[in-house]
């Protein structure tokens, strides 16, 4: 991008988010036309042209000119909301973004408006203009306003005129007028260029409280008050703009909009370095709970334990300031579902579900791109056409399901169809023609599963433009990895898939069980422990090479982290087992001894060990040390494994 | 606490007021800092070298290659441990009174990285003028080529300056077997 002035980077910025809610805007006109949208579509699109000549985007405010055009006739009732119309003011969205990434008025921009699909895209909006669409009014349901108008007493020597005013209100609706004549004073004091009077309309219509509002747009000084009869979902009244005196007029205060003005907006490098320095709090704090603990002086104590309550109330306010509702991804695929369904012949419904729930911003911008690739798919090979859908008794629509949820410390994203479910054989062929098993080879439909993952794996017949590339799913899955999360799927013939993503709450810091195995400490992140209990040490030595432990009534496989970090077995004589809940399972993990709970701030594992598995990263312990943190998921995985493994064996 | 060790530096220092005569005399003109590995004396190019600490608590990282067995804390940064004895092959040795971890800072798969290993001792900082450099004698040398410079006389005796752009990366060279 190019470089900019601070006020036009604002305006970029701020352009970029209103052609985000044009994008929502005209997805929800597109399902539920109603005169409110219509309305935040125009102001939108106003609002953009506006800023643009004023910040040196003129050719860009020229191209939106047409789309405003349009969508002012479809407020004033003159054309009506057609799909037509809906795409082509998508497309025009998507290349005013482009405009946006110009920076300004230049030769890119230009050469951008006056290329051949911008072209196409004004004859495809003229078509849509005149497409002899029956103009059919909006039907919106008629509402019920309230309004109280008292115009300032000096507003008549300003040339206001609020006869006209009421004239155009009543103009809007069903009006009922009443006029509050009581302040009128006696003749002999009775000024003409004053106003006394005062207004009360009941007004039943169907317009939106904003055209309400514009009636009375110049009447700045008047006391206005606007409020909906019956329901609160319009909003709260106005705040009052009345006058102290009859002489002297205070200023309206300006307007205020609930999400604006208490907010403030941080770029994330500055959120990244401030929790780049909390880290380092948490180190040294953990470095002065270990010097405080080896003097032993009461006092110290007492200081040291406030500041641990306060550097961990720090870092929870920090990461809960780059928390994000995923909401803010899940609502991009509107746009995708809505596009690739259109260009495949499916019919297609996007349900999502936990939306508001929250996930550290880094995860989120790197999420996008995988959950992309994951709807691509079910679209492209779960979901089936509406034919074959209705031949195999299905309704005909698909439905896609987008979902969230927090559990113990992980965010589970799941993408859900009731497409045609995997194709385990031809996924077997496919997976025996590229070398990946052998014909032999005996393997379970839930492993056969998983083979999508692989790299360069694709079982589409032909690649349409949409997937099939065999890139996808390998993508999905390194990218989750990269975030420290694992993928899951389920899929049932004709019924349907579900991939599951769990992935960490943040990657920055944990909270940490702290282990000693062996001479060298690990860290078990405490969200992923369930419990901890005695390790029965006959349990280990049993010939049978059991690797089960019964926890109360629950038989649980276990790990013995000696083995798995390949170190010397010790002559402990109590050894303890960590209970952990990874990816569904439970798993105990041996160790030597439990050494305490930490804060721990991850740091990433370099190029020479981040290939190695069993290690989600490393971290600095109070005394300075490095402590590696265990990747729970995997030796879970692995614990189960050997556990199959000897199952089979028997 | 790791801190920096005082005679090296303080040469280092004193080359590096000198470095300006040298720049001009020749282009080729290096700084290399000397150290030594199972009596061998080593160079490394100076400005490579971020720092020379006293050892530290090393902390093994199980399953991981013989050139990256350990990681270490420098200054509140976790900083893998090369051996690099095991990529020169030559025979593993246990830390005396005179080792030191030296710290550099190196490109690996275009990512500034910061690493260390663990040398035998830490002598001076020399001049080299990479033109007079010679090349390895084939034979009674156990180091492959890919990782070696060349070598150089020095008034101490030989001196292998070591090839950074390849001894640090994390794969073995594909021609170091030959």
């Amino acid at each position: 991008m190019v470089d900019l002035s601070p006020a036009v980077t604002a305006y970029v910025q701020e352009s970029r988010d209103i052609l985000e809610g044009l994008e929502e805007a005209l997805l929800d006109l597109e399902k539920r036309p109603d005169p409110e949208t219509v309305d935040a579509v125009f102001r939108s699109l106003h609002t953009l042209k506006g800023g643009g000549a004023m910040f040196g985007f003129r050719l860009m405010a020229g191209f939106i000119h047409h789309f405003e055009d349009a969508f002012d006739r479809v407020r004033s009732g003159d054309l009506a909301i057609s799909p037509k119309l809906i795409n082509v003011v998508l497309k025009a969205r998507d290349q005013m973004m482009a405009m946006l990434d110009c920076g300004g008025d230049g030769p890119e921009t230009a050469a951008l408006v006056t290329s051949a699909p911008l072209v196409a895209l004004l004859t495809e909006l003229d078509a849509a203009l005149d497409n002899g669409v029956p103009l059919t009014p909006l039907v919106a349901p008629t509402r019920l306003w309230h309004i109280s108008f008292r115009p300032a007493a000096t507003a008549l020597q300003n040339g206001m005129r609020p006869d006209r005013l009421i004239e155009e209100l009543v103009a809007l609706g069903q009006a009922v007028v009443t006029i509050n004549a009581e302040d009128v004073p006696p003749l002999d004091s009775f000024d003409p260029s004053v106003s006394y009077l005062a207004w009360q309309v009941a007004l039943t219509t169907a317009q939106p409280r904003s055209a309400l509002e514009a009636v009375f747009i110049f009447a700045d000084d008047a006391d206005l008050d606007i409020h909906e009869v019956e329901g609160e979902a319009s909003g709260s009244p106005q705040p009052d703009q009345r006058e102290d005196k009859p002489t002297e007029t205070v200023a309206a205060p300006p307007q205020k909009h609930d999400t604006a003005g208490d907010s403030v907006r941080v770029s994330s490098a500055k959120l990244d370095e401030i929790l780049d320095q909390l880290g380092e709090l948490v180190i040294a704090q953990a470095r002065l709970r270990q010097i405080s603990n080896s003097i032993d002086e009461p006092a110290l104590e007492g200081l040291v334990e406030e500041v641990e309550r306060l550097v961990t109330g720090l870092r929870d306010a920090t990461l809960s300031v780059r928390m994000l509702p995923i909401e803010m991804v899940f609502g991009k695929f509107r746009r995708v579902v809505r596009d690739l369904s259109a260009e495949l012949g499916k019919e297609i419904e996007l349900e999502t579900q936990g939306g508001d729930t929250e996930i550290d911003k880094n995860v989120l911008d790197r999420l996008s791109e995988p959950l992309v690739h994951m709807i691509r798919n079910s679209i492209d090979h779960g979901i089936e056409l509406p034919q074959e859908r209705s031949a195999s008794g299905k309704p005909a629509k698909g439905r896609l399901r987008l979902s969230a949820r927090q559990e113990a410390g992980e965010i589970l994203i799941s993408i859900e169809d009731d497409g045609k479910g995997l194709d385990a054989e031809a996924i077997r062929k496919k997976a025996v023609d590229r070398g990946l098993i052998s014909t032999e080879d005996e393997i379970s439909t839930a492993e056969l599963h998983k083979l999508i993952f692989a790299p360069g794996f694709s079982t589409a017949a032909t690649v349409s433009s949409v997937s099939g590339r065999g890139v996808g799913m390998d993508a999905v899955l390194t990218t989750v990895s990269a975030l420290r999360g694992s993928v899951d799927v389920k899929s049932y013939p004709g019924q349907g898939t579900r991939v599951t993503l769990r992935l960490p709450l943040t990657l920055a810091i944990i909270d940490g069980l702290l282990v000693r195995v062996g001479a060298a400490s690990y860290v078990i992140p405490l969200a992923s422990v369930e419990e901890c209990v005695e390790f029965d040490s006959i349990e280990h030595g049993r010939e049978s090479g059991r690797t089960m432990l019964q926890i109360r009534e629950h038989l649980v496989p276990f790990i013995d982290l000696i083995d798995a970090f390949d170190d010397l077995p010790g002559h402990e004589q109590r050894r303890r087992v960590v209970i952990v809940k990874a990816e569904g399972v439970r798993v105990g993990l041996v160790v030597d001894d439990i050494l305490g709970q930490n804060q721990t701030v991850i740091k990433s594992l370099g190029p020479y060990h981040g290939g190695l598995e069993g290690f989600a990263g490393a971290t600095i312990l109070g005394n300075g040390s490095v402590a590696l943190i265990a990747d729970v998921g995997l030796l879970a995985r692995r614990a189960w494994a050997a556990q199959e493994h000897l199952r089979n064996a028997a | 606490m790791p801190h920096k060790k005082g005679d090296p530096m303080d040469m280092q220092q004193t080359s590096r007021t000198q470095s300006p005569q040298i720049a001009a005399t020749s282009e080729t003109a290096e700084m290399a800092l000397i150290m030594r590995l199972s009596g061998e004396a080593f160079g490394l190019p100076v400005p490579m070298v971020n720092e020379i600490i006293d050892p530290i608590q090393i902390t093994r990282v199980p399953n991981a290659s013989a050139f990256a067995p350990g990681l270490i804390n420098v200054r509140g940064a976790v900083v893998p441990l090369l051996d690099l004895r095991h990529r020169l092959r030559m025979a593993p040795a246990a830390p005396g009174a005179t080792a030191r971890i030296v710290v550099v800072e190196t490109t690996i798969k275009d990512t500034p990285t910061r690493l260390a290993f663990l040398a035998d001792a830490v002598e001076e900082v020399i001049d080299v003028e990479l033109g007079k450099l010679e090349p390895v004698p084939k034979l009674g040398a156990p180091w492959p080529d890919t990782y070696v410079l060349g070598v150089l006389r020095h008034t101490k005796g030989l001196v292998v300056l070591l090839n950074a752009s390849t001894l640090f990366q994390p794969e073995p060279s594909p021609t170091a077997n030959a």
